[in-house]
């Protein structure tokens, strides 16, 4: 295993865990910032934390779980030392509901406002959603990234997506009927 | 990378079901990032340049120590000195005159002393420490 090569002394052979795990990394820190040059920064902070601390992965969990906990953890430091460029949820304005030619334009921009909106809750309920999202909708891989209890991520999360749905009410006239089918393509289409 | 999803564990998503199903399904339909191409060479070259850095000096306790020990014993010392002195006199005061007694006047000024210098000593450690985090060694 690359991680055995890299400890016995072989910093090579830490190349092939960055090329494994690099994808995650990077769409992971593009959910906490939405600055695609920021995030592949962010990310290759989390690997250089990753190469220093490979030592200290206790093998308790899982190589992912301990590189997204470490990742999470960095983003978040990096993040509080320069927060993203965010416009406050209160003035993030709901797209007009789409209904002329342009609709799929429109549905654009819809989704890439909810998408920001996100960026605006605070962080204790920011990093929630980005993390349930990130890992498809599996609470307890985000709860094991945060290194928090399950239900206290329940909690945020519900409280995150409650503040959303407030900015966002008409979000369920788009949602209707087919939404769980584009809901599992799409959450195939992730990673 | 290949996750199962679970689709029943969205948190209060009962009353919310429509609404839910459509924010999952913009949430969760994230387009794909491709890392750039000179990504894996850029994190590479940087653990290169921490491989081949030399090992942290690590700080020398053995010598500190002893330095640490009468810091740390002269900060007691000078704490007891003036709780010893000043209370007293603040006892004194409760109790019977509000005017300061003359004698407690130089222990109320040595524990100011020290109160200020304690308050130096954390103004500073707290101000280096925070020069340290801006400049991302910690």
């Amino acid at each position: 295993m690359e991680v055995e090569r890299v400890l016995a002394g072989d910093t090579e052979a830490f190349e092939g865990i960055v090329r494994r795990w690099q994808g995650p990394l990077v769409n992971m820190a593009w959910r906490y910032c939405r600055d695609r040059a920021r995030a592949e920064e962010m990310a290759q902070e989390a690997f250089v934390r990753a190469w220093r601390g490979l030592a200290g992965w206790r093998r308790e969990s899982s190589f992912s779980t301990w590189l997204f906990a470490l990742a999470a953890n960095a983003y978040r430091s990096e993040l509080k030392r320069f927060p993203a460029v965010v416009v406050p949820l209160e003035e993030i304005a709901e797209p007009a509901s789409p209904a002329n030619q342009y609709e799929a334009a429109a549905e654009q921009r819809r989704h890439e406002a909810v998408r920001r909106a996100v960026l605006a809750l605070p962080l204790r309920y920011r990093e929630p959603v980005v993390l349930y999202y990130f890992h498809e909708m599996d609470v307890g891989a985000a709860a094991r990234t945060m290194g928090l209890p399950e239900g206290t991520v329940k909690a945020r999360l519900a409280r995150g997506r409650e503040l959303l749905r407030k900015r966002f009410p008409h979000l369920n006239e788009t949602g209707a009927p087919g939404a769980s089918a584009a809901l599992r393509t799409g959450g195939e289409a992730l990673r | 990378m290949k996750r199962t999803k679970n689709h029943e564990t969205h948190p209060g998503m009962q009353h919310h079901e429509t609404q839910v199903d459509a924010m999952d399904r913009i949430l969760a339909a994230e387009e794909e990032m491709v890392p750039s191409s000179g990504f894996v060479s850029a994190v590479m070259e940087r653990v290169r340049e921490e491989a081949a850095a030399p090992a942290p000096i690590p700080f020398p306790w053995k010598r500190a120590v002893p330095g640490l020990v009468l810091v740390a014993g002269v900060l007691g010392w000078g704490a007891w000195a003036a709780v010893r002195f000043a209370w007293p006199a603040l006892h004194g005061f409760a109790h019977s005159s509000p005017q300061i007694p003359v004698t407690a006047m130089p222990a109320l000024e040595e524990a100011g002393w020290v109160v200020l210098a304690l308050a130096v000593s954390l103004a500073s450690w707290m101000l280096s420490m925070r020069l340290v985090r801006r400049s991302g060694m910690l």
